[in-house]
C-alpha cells in the first residue's frame, strides 16, 4: 500500500524523478571519472545510461499504464497518418455499430416484456383445451373449484377484456378498451396507482360502489390531467362509477387499458368458462408448468370423469397471449440480420487492416528487432483496432441516437405495449460499447496475429514484401471475403422471400374492391340496447342515415372487415359426396357429416354489393331471408365437391345442440380474408346478419366521393343517434389494408436494407482484397504481358480469383441460409423457405455483385503497362 | 550486464543482500556502495551499474532502505541510502536463508 503511495507521487512529481534520476547516475559518472582519471573510459565502462534510467523509471512509475499511454498515442499517430484507411473503416463500423445500436435496442426493448409483474415468465393462463378427435371446446373445471384443488399455482385470477363507452360531461363519449379483473389479479400488479387507490376485494362484492380506474392516457388526454376527476362519477357503458384512482403510464397487466373494474366472479359466470373469462395464476413457489399442466389436468378428470383423452385446460406462459411474444424468433433474426451486417463491416475493416498489414510489416519488424516483445506488439496492434471501433463506436452512436428518435416517432400512439421504450438507455449504451470493442478485436485479432508472426531477417531485407506473411494474409483475406459473401447469401435469401411474399401479397386477389369504401366501428352497449330487436333498429337507423349522405352510394353491415379474420363456425353439412364417406356405401349419402370447424361472417344484405363481391352462381340473401346462407367457393369445394351447392343444407352447432337448418342459397366469390394465408382462402359461410344482431359491428359504406372527405360526416351522423356512442376507427378501407400489411412490407423492407448494405459492403471488400492482390501481382502481370499474355487471359485470371472467393461464400452460406430463413416461415405468403427460385435469383445477384468488385480491379490489371511494371522495383 | 542478469532470482537477490549487508555500516551513495562491494570482496565481484540502480531504486520502493540527498565527501550533491528497521530485518532473514545455502552446497561438493 505504502508502495502504491510513493508510485503515486512520484507519478505526480515526475520531472522531480526525472532530475533525480539523472542527478544520481551523473554523480556515479563523475565519481567515477575522478577516480580513474580517464573520462572517455569511465562513460564506456558505465554502459547505456538510458537503459538504466529507463529500467529505474519502470520500477517507479505504473508502468503498464505508462506504455498503455504510450501505445495509445503511437495508435493514434498511425492512424492519423493513413486518413482514407482510418476514415473509411470508421464510417463503415459507424453504420454497422449504429444500425445494430438501434436494432438491439428496438428489439431488446420489445423482448423485455415488462408489464409491471414480477417474474412474468412465471405466471400462467388457464384456458379450456381441445380434444383431437373433435376440435371442441371443453367444459372446464370452474375457478373455485380451481382454487381449491390446484396447489402448483399460487393465487388464481380471473380478468376479461372488454370494449367499453366511456362517456361523461367531459368529452365526446369513445370507446375505450375495459378490462374487469379480480382483486386477486390486481395483487401482482407491482405499479401503485398514480392518484387515488387500486382495487381491494371489498370492492368486488355485490354490495360494493361500482369503480372505475383510469389509465394515465385516459387521465390526460380525456381529463386533461386534472386530479380532480377522482371521486367524479362517470358512464361506462352506461352505468355510473366512480373513479377512485389513476394507473401511472405504463401501466400494462394483463392488457394494455384505457379503464380498468373489478370483476366479481358470480355463479353463472364461473360455470362458463367460455365467456372471454380468462383464468391465470402465478406458478407456485418451486413448481414447474409441466407440473402444473399434470395437476390441472388431473383435477379436471376428477371434476369430469367420464371425458375422452386430450387436456381439459392449456396451462401456459402468459406471455404466449402477446403477439411479440410468438414473433421472438423473427425479431431475433432481425438482431441475427444486423449483427451480420455488423460481422460484414468488421471483415472489411480486417482486410483493409491486412492489407495495410503487410506495408507495415518492416515497421513491426524494426519494433521487434529493438526489442518489443511480440505481446506488446499484438497487444499495440489491438490498441490500434479497439481505437478504430472506439471512433467507429462515438459515429454509431451518432447514427443511433436520431435513428431511435425517428423510429420512436413513427410508432408512437400505434398499438405499441407500453414497456417499449425505444431510446438510448444504459443498456443500450453498455451494448454499443460492448459492441465497438467486441468488433475492434474481431476485426484487429487476425492482422495482428498475423504481423506480429513477421520474421525479422527476411521482413527488413525485402522491403516489407516477405512471401512467407504475405501468402498467409491473402489466405486469411480470401477467408473472411468468403466469409462476408456466405452472410450476404443469407441475407439475400432474407431478402427474396420477403421480397417475393410481397409481391404475391400484393398480386393476390382480394376478391373484392377496396377503393372508395369507408369503414367504422360501432359497438353497442347492452345497458343502451338491451334486446337484440333494439340493436337491429338502432343499425337500420344508422344505415339509413349514413345512405343519406351525399357522396354515400350503399351502405352495409359486417362482423368482420376483409383480411380481418372471422368467427369460428362448427358446423354440420348435408349431402356430402360420397368421396368424404370411405367405405360407407351411396346409401348414406344424405346422411349428414359429422360437425365440422368452419368460419363465418355475419353480414347484412348490402354486403356484397358494397364490396363489390361477385356472385358465382345463385343469389345472395334478401333483407327478412332468415333461413337463406351464401357461401364461398373454397366452402362449396370442400363440402360439396364437385356438386352444386345450391339448394344445399347446412347448420350451425353449438355445444351439443344444433339449430336449424339453413339453405345455401348462393356462392360468392373468395375473399382475401385471413392476413397471413392470402393465397389459402377459409371456407366461409355468410349469415345474414338479421337473424343474430351484432351489437359489435362494422359499417361499411361504398362512396363516390373520395373516402377521406366523408369519415367526418360519418362520425357526425353516428353523433346525431346517439351522443354517447363513438364511432372507432373510422377511416378508408384501403388505409386499413395497408396498415393490416405492415407487418409483412415493413419486415421485407428491412431485410432489403440490410442486404442490400451487406451486399455493397461485401463487394467493396472483395473489391479491396482483389485490388490489393493484383497491385502486389504488377510485376508479375508486367511479364505475362511482356511474354505475349492476351489481355483477354489476365483479365480472366484475376475475375477467376476474385470469382473463387464468391462460389465458396455462396456454398457456405446457402446451408446457413436453409437453416435460418426457416425462421421467417411465420411471414412468407406463397413461398417456401426453401424456394429454388428466390435461391437461383440470390446466386444470380451475389455473382454480379461479385463480378463487378472483381472486374474493377481486373480492368486495371490489363491496362498495366509492362514496361513501368518492370521498372516498378 | 553484470551479476543482475547471469544468473537469475538467486544472484539478484544476493545483490539485494549485500547491498543491504553495506549499508549497515552507515549512509552511503549508490557509487560507495559499489566501490564498498568491489574492495570487501577483494575485487571478485564487480557490480555494474546498470544492476545497481535499479537494485537500490526497488529496495527504496519495498521500504528496505531510504534515500536522502545530501553533500558528498567532495561537495557534490549526491543521494544517500540508508537501512530502515524493516531492511535491517530483511537483511537478517536473507543471511539466513544464505548461511542455509552455502551450508547445503557445500555438503553436497564435499560429499564425495
Amino acid at each position: 500500500m505504502k508502495k502504491f503511495w510513493k508510485r503515486l507521487s512520484a507519478l505526480w512529481h515526475r520531472d522531480q524523478l526525472e532530475r533525480d534520476l539523472e542527478d544520481e547516475l551523473s554523480f556515479h559518472l563523475a565519481m567515477k571519472a575522478s577516480e580513474t582519471g580517464d573520462a572517455p573510459s569511465a562513460h564506456r565502462s558505465f554502459g547505456n545510461a538510458t537503459a538504466f534510467k529507463e529500467s529505474c523509471r519502470e520500477l517507479w512509475l505504473f508502468s503498464t499504464l505508462d506504455s498503455l499511454s504510450q501505445d495509445v498515442r503511437y495508435a493514434a499517430r498511425t492512424l492519423r497518418r493513413s486518413p482514407l484507411v482510418t476514415g473509411v473503416a470508421i464510417v463503415a463500423l459507424a453504420l454497422g455499430i449504429g444500425i445494430n445500436t438501434t436494432v438491439f435496442t428496438v428489439i431488446g426493448s420489445a423482448l423485455r416484456f415488462d408489464m409491471g409483474v414480477d417474474r412474468i415468465d412465471r405466471v400462467v393462463t388457464l384456458m379450456p383445451g381441445e380434444t383431437a378427435s373433435t376440435s371442441r371446446p371443453q367444459p372446464t373445471p370452474d375457478i373455485w373449484t380451481l382454487r381449491r384443488e390446484v396447489k402448483t399455482i399460487a393465487s388464481l385470477a380471473a380478468y376479461r377484456f372488454t370494449p367499453v363507452n366511456l362517456s361523461d360531461s367531459h368529452a365526446l363519449p369513445e370507446r375505450c378498451s375495459n378490462v374487469q379483473m379480480t382483486a386477486s389479479g390486481w395483487a401482482m400488479v407491482k405499479p401503485k396507482p398514480a392518484l387515488g387507490r387500486g382495487f381491494v376485494p371489498a370492492d368486488e362484492l355485490p354490495s360494493a360502489a361500482p369503480a372505475v380506474l383510469l389509465s394515465y392516457r385516459v387521465w390526460r388526454r380525456r381529463y386533461g390531467g386534472d386530479a380532480s376527476i377522482l371521486n367524479q362519477t362517470v358512464r361506462v357503458d352506461d352505468v355510473p362509477r366512480t373513479v377512485i384512482g389513476v394507473m401511472p403510464p405504463g401501466a400494462q397487466f394483463p392488457e394494455d387499458a384505457d379503464i380498468w373494474t373489478p370483476l366479481t366472479i358470480t355463479d353463472a359466470l364461473a360455470a362458463s368458462s367460455q365467456r372471454g373469462l380468462l383464468i391465470f395464476g402465478r406458478l407456485a413457489e418451486g413448481a414447474t408448468l409441466v407440473a402444473a399442466r399434470a395437476e390441472v389436468d388431473a383435477v379436471a378428470r376428477r371434476v369430469y370423469p367420464n371425458r375422452a383423452g386430450g387436456h381439459f385446460v392449456n396451462v401456459s406462459p402468459f406471455l404466449q397471449m402477446i403477439g411479440v411474444y410468438d414473433s421472438r424468433a423473427l425479431l431475433i433474426a432481425v438482431m441475427f440480420a444486423v449483427g451480420f451486417v455488423l460481422l460484414i463491416v468488421c471483415a472489411d475493416v480486417a482486410n483493409l487492416l491486412l492489407a495495410r498489414a503487410a506495408a507495415r510489416s518492416r515497421e513491426i519488424a524494426v519494433r521487434i528487432a529493438i526489442g518489443a516483445g511480440r505481446a506488446r506488439v499484438i497487444r499495440q496492434l489491438l490498441i490500434e483496432s479497439v481505437m478504430l471501433a472506439a471512433a467507429g463506436g462515438i459515429g454509431g452512436w451518432l447514427v443511433a441516437v436520431p435513428t431511435l428518435r425517428w423510429f420512436d416517432g413513427m410508432t408512437e400512439g400505434g398499438h405499441r405495449p407500453s414497456w417499449i421504450h425505444f431510446s438510448m438507455d444504459t443498456r443500450a449504451f453498455l451494448y454499443l460499447a460492448g459492441v465497438s470493442i467486441g468488433a475492434g478485436i474481431i476485426f484487429g485479432l487476425a492482422p495482428a496475429l498475423q504481423l506480429a508472426r513477421t520474421d525479422v531477417n527476411s521482413a527488413i531485407k525485402d522491403g516489407g514484401r516477405s512471401a512467407e506473411g504475405g501468402r498467409r494474409g491473402r489466405r486469411l483475406s480470401g477467408i473472411l471475403v468468403a466469409g462476408q459473401m456466405a452472410l450476404c447469401v443469407v441475407l439475400l435469401a432474407g431478402a427474396g422471400l420477403m421480397i417475393h411474399s410481397t409481391v404475391n401479397l400484393y398480386a393476390a386477389p382480394m376478391g373484392f374492391d377496396a377503393r372508395n369504401v369507408v369503414k367504422m366501428r360501432i359497438s353497442l352497449s347492452e345497458t343502451k340496447y338491451p334486446s337484440p330487436a333494439a340493436a337491429l333498429a338502432f343499425q337500420q337507423t344508422l344505415k339509413s342515415q349514413i345512405a343519406a349522405i351525399p357522396g354515400v352510394v350503399q351502405v352495409a353491415l359486417a362482423s368482420n372487415l376483409p383480411l380481418a379474420g372471422s368467427r369460428p363456425f362448427r358446423v354440420e353439412c348435408e349431402g356430402q359426396s360420397p368421396s368424404q364417406w370411405d367405405g360407407r356405401s351411396p346409401s348414406v349419402v344424405r346422411q349428414p357429416s359429422p360437425p365440422t370447424m368452419s368460419a363465418a361472417l355475419l353480414v347484412d344484405e348490402n354486403y356484397f354489393r358494397t364490396l363489390q363481391i361477385p356472385v358465382e352462381q345463385g343469389r345472395t340473401f334478401t333483407r327478412d331471408d332468415d333461413a337463406a346462407v351464401v357461401v364461398n367457393q373454397a366452402f362449396a369445394a370442400r363440402f360439396w365437391p364437385g356438386e352444386p351447392a345450391i339448394g344445399k343444407r347446412l347448420r350451425p352447432v353449438s355445444g351439443d345442440a344444433a339449430h336449424a337448418w339453413l339453405t345455401v342459397a348462393g356462392v360468392v366469390h373468395d375473399v382475401e380474408q385471413d392476413l397471413f394465408q392470402p393465397l389459402a382462402h377459409t371456407a366461409l359461410v355468410y349469415l345474414p346478419e338479421s337473424s343474430q344482431p351484432l351489437r359489435d359491428s362494422f359499417v361499411i359504406a361504398r362512396t363516390s366521393a373520395p373516402p377521406q372527405a366523408l369519415v367526418e360526416p360519418f362520425r357526425r351522423a353516428v353523433q346525431a343517434l346517439d351522443e354517447n356512442l363513438p364511432a372507432q376507427d373510422a377511416a378508408a378501407l384501403s388505409n386499413f389494408i395497408e396498415e393490416r400489411r405492415l407487418n409483412i412490407t415493413s419486415f421485407e423492407k428491412l431485410f432489403t436494407l440490410f442486404a442490400t448494405v451487406a451486399l455493397l459492403l461485401a463487394s467493396i471488400g472483395l473489391y479491396a482484397v482483389i485490388a490489393h492482390a493484383v497491385s502486389r501481382r504488377t510485376q508479375e502481370i508486367g511479364i505475362r504481358m511482356a511474354m505475349g499474355g492476351a489481355r483477354r487471359d489476365i483479365f480472366s485470371l484475376v475475375l477467376k480469383q476474385g470469382m473463387r472467393h464468391v462460389a465458396y461464400g455462396f456454398l457456405a452460406g446457402l446451408p446457413l441460409a436453409f437453416a435460418l430463413t426457416r425462421v421467417l416461415k411465420r411471414l412468407l405468403v406463397g413461398v417456401s423457405p426453401a424456394d429454388p427460385a428466390t435461391f437461383l435469383a440470390v446466386a444470380l445477384v451475389l455473382g454480379a455483385a461479385g463480378a463487378l468488385g472483381c472486374a474493377i480491379p481486373a480492368r486495371r490489371a490489363v491496362r498495366v503497362d509492362p514496361l513501368t511494371a518492370l521498372r516498378h522495383e | 550486464m553484470g551479476i543482475n542478469r547471469s544468473g537469475g532470482e538467486l544472484v539478484q537477490g544476493t545483490l539485494d543482500m549485500l547491498i543491504l549487508k553495506t549499508l549497515l555500516r552507515g549512509p552511503m551513495h549508490g557509487y560507495g556502495i559499489a566501490q564498498s562491494i568491489q574492495s570487501a570482496s577483494d575485487e571478485v565481484l564487480r557490480v555494474e551499474e546498470g544492476s545497481l540502480y535499479p537494485a537500490l531504486h526497488r529496495l527504496e520502493l519495498d521500504g528496505f532502505i531510504d534515500a536522502e540527498w545530501g553533500q558528498s565527501e567532495n561537495h557534490r550533491r549526491a543521494k544517500f541510502y540508508r537501512l530502515t528497521p524493516r531492511g535491517r530485518k530483511q537483511l537478517a532473514r536473507e543471511a539466513g536463508h544464505w548461511r542455509q545455502l552455502t551450508t547445503a552446497i557445500a555438503r553436497i561438493m564435499e560429499a564425495s
